[in-house]
């Protein structure tokens, strides 16, 4: 070992010494940051991945889209199927119905699914809480859990759907009655959004409330695990039948709402990182005082036949040190914050606005987290570097000293 | 005659303080045998430590010239020569024994040889049961004694000690510079030892006095 580096590691963990209080207070510092970058990002990772796997499980990873309906949808459906990459595919209808239930309306979104192959595409099954899939047909909905609490409707309800139809059934004097179905499933995705104002039918009983016959909105399609959605997608624009038709992935389809996620992972990670440079800034100044303090023995080590270099090194090698522990530190902390975090946000909910409040606010059931291996290397990469750059300065004062006026030095 | 292995030729060196230039050494000749121990005395300001620093390289001089071993270059000073100062130096975070090592971990690696010198060399300055103390836990004279083992540890041929006694009580000023001497006799080391202290300079086998920037033999002193 280089005498820079051991002499390095001496100074940050002395003979003899159990707690080292500097070394713990600069790698403290940086340890902080680094939990704080990793938990933060992990969090904004976790909303973005939840949201992901709720849009997928409930639409599939790619939706045909037309401008108008879909015509033919078993042909379009044939050939999607026939793409790389593709598992299944399944039509569907989506718009917007009043509900009534005890002379209470509602305007929930209405999703009509194809009972004989929707379970390929889309994991509805997984979020069905009360009741079941299976006893879903042409004379039932499925609820989803907010609008069967707002409306006071359970299982066996008989609720009143009106479709936008009936407004042109009026323009022509034609009564048009609502048509009254039975309440067979609740269910909960987690998320307050998707959770807020659904209600799920079967394909036939949407396509009768559209007036849409045999057309469908949306064809949902299930790619194979690890196959990329964008060039699958790509490849199903290639075989589509209709002009008009295209093929959309769900990043695409949400892509609002994924770049504002995405815009406020980057920002916290930017106002999060400056904690790193605070921190790295704290074991400058902590160096900068080291050398000072040490000066003469800075002089003695250029006596001895040490160089301005490896004197140098030496400060540079503490810098890296820190940046080490404090990192390391920092992963185990953040690990530590991310697996309990479910805990912690019950304890901190409780003691500030309840938990109750909380979760109406944040939308989600618990807190979600997602670590990526790219945030964490660039995180940990990152910090090594700023702590190493903080010893920099440190490093060329020290290596400026003169043995004499260093030797010389009260 | 052999040739010195130290060498000081014409060495002059001035000082800038505000306006005025101040010579401090103003032509010094000097030649330190093999195993030869010297003295140099001199009154506070008289360029002592300047001149030790100019032998030991770490100052270069204004003009004139160092010559080591016939001729050795810098980067051999570290082996070549061994310092004692009178602050001990002795670096806080190191153990008594790991001081000693770091002459040797700088100019190359420890293996079992080298630890076991300096646990030879500690035994030899008393201090083999002190050996993992640190320099908080030694006493004035102790530090010292490691600071010489310390200076000893490349095996140098010349030791350089910067009044190593100033720090230190009369008693165990005494007790350090017996041991510097003794070591030194017995590896066959040369001294150059600055010091106020006429006794410790008398113990020596040329005693020289540092006047007006020049070297001078120095004056016997005044018997009671």
């Amino acid at each position: 070992m280089p005498w820079y580096f051991y002499l390095a590691l001496k100074q940050l963990f002395p003979t003899g010494r159990k707690f080292p209080f500097f070394t713990f207070m600069s790698g403290l510092g940086i340890a902080v940051g680094v939990a704080l970058l990793v938990v933060s990002t992990s969090i904004m990772g976790g909303f973005g991945y939840e949201i992901r796997r709720m849009i997928v499980d409930t639409q599939g990873e790619i939706q045909v889209v037309a401008q108008g309906a879909i015509s033919r949808p078993d042909e379009v459906i044939a050939r999607v199927e026939k793409v790389p990459g593709v598992v299944a595919a399944t039509p569907s209808a989506q718009g917007v119905v009043m509900l009534e239930y005890r002379n209470k309306p509602s305007f929930p979104a209405i999703q009509g699914v194809d009972l004989a192959t929707v379970s390929k595409v889309i994991q509805l099954e997984k979020y069905v809480r009360l009741g079941s899939l299976d006893d879903l047909d042409d004379d039932s909905v499925i609820l989803s859990a907010s609008l069967a609490r707002s409306l006071g409707a359970s299982l066996g309800s008989q609720v009143e759907l009106y479709s936008p139809l009936l407004i042109e059934k009026l323009k022509n004097d034609e009564v048009f009655l609502p048509r009254t179905v039975k309440v067979v499933g609740i269910f909960e995705i987690g998320h307050q959004q998707l959770d807020q104002s659904v209600v799920i039918s079967t394909l036939r009983l949407m396509q009768d409330l559209y007036g849409l016959g045999a057309d469908v909105h949306h064809i949902n399609v299930r790619i194979k695990d690890g196959a990329n959605e964008f060039e699958v997608a790509d490849a199903i624009n290639r075989v589509l039948p209709g002009r008009d038709q295209r093929a959309i992935t769900w990043f695409e389809a949400n892509a609002d709402f994924q770049s504002v996620l995405r815009f406020e992972k980057y920002m916290v990670f930017f106002l999060l990182s400056f904690i790193v440079v605070v921190a790295a800034l704290s074991i400058m100044s902590s160096l900068l005082i080291s050398v000072v303090r040490k000066t003469r023995e800075i002089g003695l080590l250029r006596a001895l036949g040490g160089s301005g270099r490896q004197i140098a090194a030496c400060y540079c090698v503490q810098g890296f040190l820190l940046g080490i522990v404090g990192t390391l530190g920092g992963l185990i902390i953040s690990w530590l914050v991310i697996y309990y975090r479910d805990q912690i946000v019950r304890v901190v909910a409780g003691l500030t606005v309840g938990q109750r409040v909380f979760l109406e606010f944040y939308q989600f059931a618990h807190l979600p987290s997602h670590t990526t291996s790219f945030d964490i290397v660039v995180i940990t990469v990152g910090s090594i570097i700023i702590s190493t750059l903080a010893g920099l300065l440190p490093a060329w004062r020290a290596a400026r000293l003169e043995p004499v006026e260093a030797l010389r030095s009260e | 005659m052999s040739e010195p292995i130290l060498s000081a030729r014409a060495v002059r060196k001035t000082y800038q303080s505000g306006d005025r230039r101040i010579e401090v050494l103003s032509g010094v000749d000097l030649a330190v045998e093999r195993s030869e121990t010297v003295s140099i005395r001199g009154e506070s300001g008289s360029g002592k430590s300047t001149l030790l620093n100019l032998l030991a390289g770490l100052d270069k001089p204004d003009a004139g010239e160092v010559i080591w071993g016939g001729g050795l270059g810098l980067d051999v000073r570290s082996t070549f020569l061994g310092m004692v100062f009178q602050s001990f130096y002795l670096i806080p975070e190191l153990n008594a024994l790991q001081n000693v090592l770091v002459a040797r971990r700088i100019v190359g690696g420890i293996g079992s040889a080298e630890r076991a010198r300096a646990k030879d060399l500690l035994a030899r300055v008393g201090l083999a049961e002190r050996s993992h103390h640190l320099p908080s836990q030694l006493s004035g004279g102790e530090r010292q004694r490691v600071a010489v083992a310390r200076a000893l540890m490349n095996q140098p041929q010349l030791v350089l000690a910067d009044e190593p006694t100033g720090n230190l009580d009369e008693r165990t000023g005494d007790s350090v510079i017996e041991l510097l001497l003794g070591l030194c006799a017995d590896t066959g080391t040369a001294l150059v030892l600055v010091t106020h202290n006429a006794a410790h300079a008398a113990k020596t086998s040329r005693q020289l006095f540092l006047h007006n920037g020049v070297l001078q033999s120095a004056p016997k002193p005044i018997q009671p």
